[in-house]
């Protein structure tokens, strides 16, 4: 830790110009030193690259969502319809024969039948608080989550603020950032509704990276075994996983 | 390419320019909406890519995204001098893009340019110093330290992509809220500290 704070503060320019030139003879000197600064620069490249990949496929869902144009011939349109009308009625089929359900199907109709839109109090008072789910109704997730991650700033207490950064972050597929709000909702234990674990499970089945429906899976046990909010709706995907 | 920004009225292109660009600079927490800003703004370049340079859709967004972020990059650093306005700088970035690929794809090269900010970090040390840690960089396992790096604690990767990103500690305490700046660089530290351990254990 010692060094590689040493080493941090020569990379952001903290040392003077005697301690910068104690550091580079040190790393002429200690093999092991040398590594360690190798180490400090590959790791903050290797977390670069991650950042501009994650960056780079939500350009993509962007793109997918606002911006691509669909110019395929009718001749293809139509052989792709009927590939996939096939494809759905043997899935249906199946589904119906097995009575079966991905958690990806179940969490994606949760999402349609309850969140696509967020209670608005109807008094007409625009805080920023309405502001922020007028934003979010209008599927401005991006602004939404700006306006929600304002309130946070002024106060980093607010509850329904996270839940709807989190919700926020969900809509707009960044299911990490959602997951951070989620699981902060955790810390929450005297409230009346908290559907935190439930979000989080949600999140989970829609990431759906390795090992995530898994844990999504253990969350949804949870909720039951401990009798917490969505109970009801955690029993019931349990039984069709 | 006609630079129709030269026909906007009343400088409201540059103004505009100016506004995204004091954005991607300056405030950590508007940051990725800025970014995201920025991609809209001139996401039908991919639409040209296509019709000018005949390249795929897939093969125009990627020469499209990746100009985005080499401008986010160049504009973070100051590297962008804003001589011309932005949808010049980056027509130019982009269409040099277009070009690249469609020379690779001619050619059949496979480049993989790791030259980034970071690894330009090391150009102020002195050529001893700088060429022992080259070395030893160009050693590293990359797959594995991505890996490792997947695999810490989700708050310790959220601090160390965004320290990655060139986001500074006061800023990444915002983005986390965490009290200060330096609680995030000792978290920070110790996360990176975590992610050597991972990363020597293989």
């Amino acid at each position: 830790m010692d060094n590689l704070d040493y080493i941090d503060r020569y990379f952001k320019s903290e040392l003077n110009s005697v301690q910068a030139i104690e550091f580079e003879n040190k790393i002429s000197s200690d093999p092991s030193f040398a590594e360690e600064v190798a180490f400090y620069v590959s790791a903050r490249e290797a977390a670069l690259e991650i950042s501009i990949n994650e960056k780079k496929q939500h350009f993509k869902e962007i793109y997918q969502k606002h911006h691509r144009t669909h110019s395929l011939p009718l001749r293809n349109i139509i052989y792709y319809l009927s590939a996939a009308a096939v494809v759905t009625g043997v899935i249906f089929g199946i589904n119906i024969i097995s009575g079966s359900v991905t958690p990806g199907q179940m969490a994606d109709k949760y999402i349609n039948e309850h969140l696509q839109t967020l209670p608005v109090q109807m008094n007409g008072r625009m805080d920023s608080l309405q502001k922020g789910l007028a934003l979010y109704n209008d599927a401005q997730y991006a602004d939404a989550l700006g306006t929600f991650e304002r309130i946070i700033l002024a106060d980093t207490t607010d509850y329904v603020a996270k839940t709807n950064a989190g919700l926020s972050s969900f809509r707009m597929k960044e299911y990490d950032t959602a997951l951070f709000y989620f699981k902060r909702l955790e810390t929450y234990q005297n409230l009346h509704v908290n559907p935190s674990l439930f979000y989080q499970a949600l999140t989970l089945m829609e990431r759906n990276r390795p090992g995530d429906t898994d844990q999504a899976k253990k969350l949804l046990q949870q909720i039951v075994q401990q009798d917490l909010d969505m109970k009801e709706t955690a029993e019931a995907w349990l039984k069709k996983w | 390419m006609k630079d129709t920004t030269l026909m906007d009225s009343a400088g409201s292109t540059h103004d505009s320019d100016q506004e995204i660009i004091k954005q991607l600079k300056e405030s950590g927490i508007d940051r990725r909406k800025s970014e995201e800003q920025l991609f809209n703004r001139f996401a039908y370049f991919i639409r040209e890519g296509i019709s000018k340079h005949a390249l795929t859709e897939d093969e125009s967004f990627n020469a499209y995204s990746d100009t985005i972020l080499s401008a986010i990059i160049n504009i973070n650093n100051s590297n962008f001098e804003a001589r011309s306005s932005l949808k010049t700088y980056l027509y130019q970035i982009f269409h040099n893009k277009c070009v690249d690929l469609i020379r690779k794809r001619t050619s059949n090269k496979n480049s993989v340019n790791r030259s980034g900010p970071v690894s330009d970090g090391i150009l102020q040390m002195s050529d001893n110093a700088r060429s022992i840690v080259q070395k030893l960089i160009d050693k590293a396992d990359w797959k594995l330290l991505r890996e490792k790096l997947n695999q810490l604690e989700e708050k310790c990767r959220q601090i160390l992509l965004l320290w990655g990103d060139n986001y500074s500690d006061r800023e990444i305490a915002t983005l986390v809220l965490y009290k200060s700046a330096d609680v995030v660089k000792t978290s920070r530290l110790r996360c990176l500290d975590k992610l050597r351990r991972l990363y020597k254990v293989e």
